[in-house]
């Protein structure tokens, strides 16, 4: 019994227990829109185009999230002009200009090593994570909290109905511009807790989870979030016993969770699925 | 007094609209259409039918001429949310998980504040347009647990709830049983009445004399515009259709005289299915089917 307290008589671990968890919670939050509005590709695409932004934060003596976070929205703003500006298809854009930003920053990051070294940008390391750091991720979280909390409806409208949004006087362009800010954001605050490999696994899972479980948006933020809080915590607690890496336990207890969403859910699961093919054809 | 109102209106003048490729999708359309009408926007797909509407709601800019709504731009009637957009069937992602309730509250979103949160007044009006479209039994359905009929009654009631005064609806008959259709047509003729302004989209030329009392014809301009009875005209349809029409000559046809009234032709927009009397199959061309005649003039004779 007391040796399943031991995780929190250490500082570290209750600090990225926690830190995790509320990383978990904002990115699933936010993984419904981006299911959703069919951004999952997007949310991969940026989470590794901040990469060279962090490198460029250090040399410049900027916060990292700072450097992130405009790495990330140049990205996005590059992917829409590529786009606009030539026959190509869309993943076919984004695969070109986040490979090209990816590798910059991994290129910066040899040359010119900052705090963070180029594993921890990857892989993350939330174990190691500084009280600056911590801090960064708490604004960041904050923030995407309080605009979504303000902004969910119009935000739902736009991924549902574009058009609709827009003949009804909603600024689309502004509102498709926040969701990719808070992309970015969510993405730089999850970069140190799972790395930016598996950063897409916190902003697409639990939305699809939910997704499987509900027909209803309300109770698909309910769902994801906490399924997102819980994998956060759990991961970060289980990665003290199984001394493994934090970033790997937890996206592996979100595919755990989605994959018995997936068999059982109540009426989109697999076996759901079966019995009502079956109850067709016997009627 | 307020300020008077200008009347509504919807004036194209002169419009061209031009996508970045190049391609015209429309050149030099003008129409007016005045308060109280329901106009039907009639032409072969890609006839720049949805170019029109889209620069009606001001997602185009025209490269040329210009779009006034009750003498306002675009721009500003978009402000006062004049108008209100029935969407194809197609454009909807029917798995998203909102309630029929939810899609009739979004039509309210342009009345409630910054955090968009109903009041009373926005829950009487949703519900009172879901009443209307005989659909207030369902509100707790996801959209895409909805017939066809069911879905287009949906997006219907979230335009009333909108309280625009100018409904553009997309092609609001594909789909749709013959029982949502009639409703349909009904509830459009009360907007009618209530001064509203409505255009539809549509193939369906059958219906076309049944409900608008406005044409407008397009093929890549407004070819022509006014009155149903003066506009929908053969010469005006065939030059909207050129060859794409489907045609059937009764004179070239199978079916003789002693058909007599007995003829039924059904059809789905397609070619029509004619039988004569007694149920015989008739065809399109008397060429070639020589034999079938002689049968059938064998019959009468007995």
């Amino acid at each position: 019994m007391t040796d399943l307290l031991t995780p929190f008589h250490y500082e570290y671990m209750v600090k990225s227990i926690l830190v995790s968890g509320l990383i978990g919670g904002v990115c699933a939050f936010l993984s419904c829109f981006i299911t959703l509005k069919g951004w999952s590709l997007m949310g991969d695409a940026l989470s590794h185009a901040i990469v060279p932004g962090v490198s460029l934060a250090w040399m410049l003596g900027l916060p990292f999230s700072v450097g992130a976070f405009v790495a990330g929205i140049l990205a996005a703003l590059g992917m829409g002009w590529v786009k606009h500006n030539s026959r190509l298809r869309e993943d076919a854009v984004i695969g070109v200009v986040f490979t090209s930003f990816f590798a910059l920053g991994l290129l910066l990051l040899s040359l010119y090593p900052s705090n963070l070294n180029l594993r921890t940008i990857i892989f993350g390391n939330i174990l190691a994570i500084s009280d600056p750091d911590i801090l960064q991720v708490l604004i960041i979280s904050a923030v995407a909290i309080l605009i979504l909390g303000l902004k969910w409806r119009d935000l739902l409208l736009y991924c549902f109905d574009e058009g609709h949004a827009r003949s009804i006087g909603l600024n689309t362009r502004f509102l498709h511009f926040l969701l990719l800010a808070l992309l970015s954001a969510t993405a730089v605050a999850a970069l140190q807790t799972v790395g930016a490999c598996l950063v897409v696994a916190m902003l697409v899972t639990p939305g699809a989870t939910a997704y499987l479980l509900t027909d209803r948006f309300g109770r698909m933020l309910g769902i994801a979030t906490l399924t997102g809080v819980l994998c956060g915590v759990v991961g970060a607690y289980a990665s003290y016993f199984l001394n493994g890496s934090t970033g790997g336990c937890i996206v592996v207890l979100q595919t755990v969770i989605f994959l018995v969403a997936l068999a059982f859910a109540p009426k989109h699961g697999l076996l759901a699925a079966r019995a009502q093919r079956r109850a067709a054809a016997s009627a | 007094m307020p300020a008077a109102i200008p009347p509504l209106a919807i004036e194209v003048t002169d419009v061209t609209v031009a996508y970045a490729n190049g391609n015209v999708a429309l050149h030099n359309a003008t129409f007016a259409l005045k308060a109280g009408t329901i106009c039907a926007l009639v032409g072969v797909n890609g006839s720049g039918k949805s170019t029109l509407f889209k620069a009606i709601m001001g997602f185009l800019r025209p490269a040329k001429g210009e779009v006034r709504i009750a003498g306002r731009s675009v721009e500003d009637s978009r402000k006062q949310k004049l108008v209100a957009y029935v969407p194809q069937a197609e454009e909807v992602d029917w798995t998203f998980p909102v309630s029929v309730w939810d899609v009739v509250m979004m039509g309210r979103y342009g009345h409630m504040n910054f955090l968009r949160i109903p009041r009373a007044e926005d829950k009487r009006v949703a519900e009172e347009c879901l009443e209307r479209v005989g659909m207030g039994g369902l509100k707790d359905r996801q959209i895409g647990e909805l017939s066809g009929g069911q879905r287009k009654r949906v997006f219907l009631a979230r335009a009333l709830a909108q309280k625009g005064r100018i409904m553009l609806l997309d092609e609001p008959f594909t789909g749709v049983d013959v029982q949502t259709e009639t409703a349909i047509i009904e509830l459009l003729r009360a907007l009618r009445e209530e001064g509203h302004i409505i255009l539809v989209s549509t193939h369906n030329l059958g219906s076309v004399p049944e409900f608008c009392d406005q044409v407008v014809l397009v093929n890549r301009t407004v070819l022509a515009f006014g009155p149903t009875e003066i506009v929908f005209t053969e010469d005006n349809l065939t030059r909207a259709f050129g060859g794409v029409l489907r045609q059937f000559h009764f004179e070239h046809s199978t079916i003789q005289e002693h058909d007599g009234r007995t003829v039924k032709l059904l059809t789905d927009d397609e070619r029509p299915l004619v039988f004569g009397k007694d149920g015989h199959l008739e065809y399109t061309d008397r060429q070639g089917r020589e034999n079938l005649v002689k049968k059938r003039e064998m019959e009468v004779g007995e």
